[in-house]
């Protein structure tokens, strides 16, 4: 139980260890062309010289700010939508038809169209980030308001909430864990829309520069560029979990308490 | 039974007021480089052999990369979130996985499988991996606290537990799962035959983008659209069928 708890207090570093110690040992045992899987020592190099021109930075800083922006953005007018169609089964099936339709369809599919409608700006990327992200999050919360126990929503009327409060003080807080999952997975579609819309229309930000250095065939920087990629999703899932933990730290205890 | 058709009606209002204002800002740019509703219809009529045959290819595909990823993720989820040490332990490395998005391998995999069909197979499997995973560790190790205690109260065995307990109860998260997985394998399917130029319908959207046919390219996305309703609704026939004890217990009693 102690190498347990001792190794589950270090898994970060044990993870770390594991990635790295796995691709040393595929790229010592040689089965790939070292042109396509170089060592860690060549990426590492190669993503500082790239860091140091500070090329790199302005396009990750490009890229993160899209995808978050877009994100909160996305959250927001979800939740919003969720509410309404909460209070209105017309608008909530209404909304239903739109979202069936667009949901299957990838990001990438709306840039080449978008781009003579929209241009290459803002624009364009704020009308696929919203279009792609903001169904997670809607979708979660109007099946978690709708599935609020009833023992939930008799006690708050018993208490003589009135229907805006039984929203704000019980529904709301009891779906607001499946919202946050809902939007967990927002979090990672929008860094695909941002980095998919910068591949096919880009000229700026992390998918452009990824796709130039891959046709380019310059391996080690590809590798770079994706571990900034992976660093980016981190970093927008950690600011999520943060929020998560802030707004429903109660349902997280209720599920780790311990037996 | 008649409330809800008068819902359901009502309800296309809120699609055809968006089709109504596209069409009207369609009419007022006046360029055949943003299509209204109408125009887009008459392209589908007249492109749509094409565009099946392409969406064929390209949903062949996706069955490829989801099959490969349902067959090694499903067992792993389950190992990863019973064994709770294992678990625990490399969770941040499964967070790393999900937060590397699938576009993102698109060109690193074009790299070492050039832009054939396995190239792209292996990245609709990646993609359709991260939710199965992700879902079916989630509900393996999150079985509330309460029905293990109902199971050891019972006395029921290991083995029991699990084809009693733990399977029926993480089974509607792993449906889930790969709910969003096929989804998933659909949507990148699209987008790595856009950038890996070769063939199927995101080729197809790719070359009418570069003649300028946006109305024929829009065309192609509304069967996109309409194959990914058509096998969602699919799945979910399914999954309701199966999982029929879940739902009824899902409805509120009154």
């Amino acid at each position: 139980m102690t190498i347990g708890l001792l190794a589950e207090k270090f898994r970060v570093p044990i993870c770390i260890a594991l990635v790295l110690g796995g691709w040393q040992i595929i790229f010592a045992l040689g089965v790939v062309n070292e042109k396509y899987f170089p060592s860690i020592l060549t990426i590492a190099s190669a993503f500082w010289q790239m860091l140091t021109d500070g090329v790199v930075i302005s396009a990750w800083a490009t890229t993160f700010l899209r995808a978050l922006i877009g994100l909160i953005g996305a959250a927001l007018l979800g939740v919003a939508l969720a509410i309404l169609s909460d209070l209105s089964p017309v608008l909530s099936r209404g909304i239903r038809y739109v979202s069936d339709v667009l949901q299957p369809i990838p990001p990438a599919a709306f840039v080449p169209m978008a781009v003579f409608m929209l241009g290459l700006g803002t624009k364009l990327y704020a009308f696929v980030i919203i279009l792609v992200t903001v169904w997670p999050p809607y979708l979660n919360g109007v099946a978690a308001l709708a599935g609020v126990g009833q023992v939930q929503l008799n006690t708050g009327r018993m208490f003589g909430l009135t229907d805006w409060g039984l929203l704000w003080r019980v529904k709301l807080p009891a779906a607001l864990p499946e919202i946050f999952t809902g939007i967990r997975y927002a979090a990672t579609l929008s860094l695909i829309a941002v980095i998919v819309s910068e591949m096919l229309a880009g000229r700026d930000g992390i998918g452009f520069m990824i796709f130039k250095k891959a046709f380019a065939m310059r391996t080690p920087e590809v590798f770079g560029l994706m571990f900034l990629v992976a660093i980016n999703g981190v970093l927008l899932n950690g600011l999520v979990n943060l929020l998560r933990r802030g707004l429903t730290g109660w349902h997280i205890r209720m599920m780790e308490r311990p037996e | 039974m008649k409330r809800e058709t008068r819902i359901a009606l009502l309800g296309l209002l809120v699609p055809l007021a968006i089709l109504g204002l596209w069409q009207g800002a369609a009419l007022l740019q006046k360029t055949p480089l943003f299509p209204g509703p109408a125009k887009v219809t008459l392209a589908i009529w007249s492109n749509y052999p094409v565009i099946l045959r392409e969406l064929g290819v390209t949903l062949l595909r996706a069955a490829m990369g989801f099959g490969l990823a349902a067959v090694t993720m499903i067992p792993l989820g389950i190992c990863l979130g019973r064994v709770r040490i294992l678990g625990r332990v490399l969770e941040p490395l499964m967070d790393m996985l999900a937060t590397l998005p699938p576009p993102a391998i698109i060109p690193l995999v074009m790299l070492f499988a050039g832009t054939g069909d396995w190239a792209k197979v292996v990245i609709i499997a990646y993609a359709a991996a991260v939710p199965l995973l992700m879902n079916t560790y989630e509900a393996s190790h999150s079985i509330h606290p309460m029905l293990s205690r109902v199971a050891r109260s019972l006395h029921l065995s290991r083995i029991e537990t699990m084809r009693l307990i733990d399977w029926p109860s993480s089974l509607p998260m792993i449906a889930t799962g790969a709910r969003l997985a096929i989804a998933s394998s659909l949507l990148v399917s699209v987008t790595s035959e856009m950038l890996l130029a070769t063939n199927g319908i995101g080729t197809y959207l790719q070359r009418s983008q570069e003649t300028f046919k946006i109305d024929a390219g829009l065309a192609g996305i509304a069967f996109i659209s309409l194959a990914g309703i058509l096998v969602n609704a699919g799945v979910l026939r399914l999954e309701k069928k199966w999982l029929f004890w879940h739902y009824r217990d899902q409805r509120p009693t009154e």
